[in-house]
């Protein structure tokens, strides 16, 4: 899980994987994908606890963003 | 808000500890905070890392590796709140996730680009980005999301 100064310098990186092209994203989709409560709420003093709560709230935004890809459903 | 149980006082005090000195805490100080013997507080530890959150210990030990979304070993993605460098992102996925631990302030990503070694920077406040250089960075892994949990210091 890495930072790239370009899509193209990911895609001429000697760790690229072909057909792993929806494993990259923007800077500011991977912002938005980590601003749910399951990422923003860490603070929270029953965090634990309620997480089970945070799941449904994440995976929607992870799906919104990511465009429903396979790659990112973390479902079964 | 629900009443917290052991694991949630445990998780709130080695994530607080961390983002108060940048370092996680050692199971003894674990069981000097809840007042508890050292053995007591290992097993805690274990709990905590057993509870299937994206931490671990490092392999071998009882010493937390990472707990997300820092690395307790440096990583290259090095950390810095109000100019001061003390804390190292566990990956370029959480290193977008410290700003919500930091309200307020503007947490700033240092990191190297794998591919050409160029210095990339970037700050967020409130979960925000407020700004990035150069303006294309990316991210990318290489594992489907179902795979990160089968190797997750890996992913």
């Amino acid at each position: 899980m890495n930072l790239f100064r370009s899509k193209e310098d990911i895609l001429d990186w000697s760790g690229f994987e072909a057909g792993t092209e929806d494993g990259i994203l923007t800077l500011a989709q991977a912002a938005v994908i980590l601003s749910t409560p399951r990422h923003a709420g860490r603070m929270r003093e029953d965090y634990v606890s309620t997480l089970p709560d945070f799941l449904e709230p994440f995976i929607d935004r992870l799906m919104e963003v990511t465009g429903n890809s396979p790659y990112w459903d973390p479902r079964p | 808000m629900a009443e917290p149980t052991q694991l949630d006082r445990t998780y709130h005090y080695v994530l607080s500890t961390m983002v108060e000195r940048g370092q996680a805490p050692h199971y003894t100080e674990i069981a000097k905070e809840f007042l508890v013997s050292p053995d007591e507080g290992k097993a805690m530890l274990h709990e905590l890392m057993a509870a299937g959150l994206p931490n671990w210990l490092h392999p071998g030990t009882d010493l937390i590796g990472s707990i997300a979304p820092f690395n307790n070993l440096p990583t290259h993605y090095r950390v810095s709140v109000d100019g001061e460098q003390k804390w190292f992102a566990q990956c370029g996925l959480e290193a977008k996730a410290i700003s919500a631990l930091f309200p307020g302030k503007t947490v700033r990503v240092d990191a190297p680009c794998l591919a050409s070694g160029a210095d990339l920077t970037f700050a967020m406040r409130d979960g925000e980005i407020e700004s990035a250089t150069p303006a294309g960075i990316h991210f990318y892994v290489n594992l489907p999301v179902k795979k990160w949990y089968g190797d997750l210091p890996f992913a």
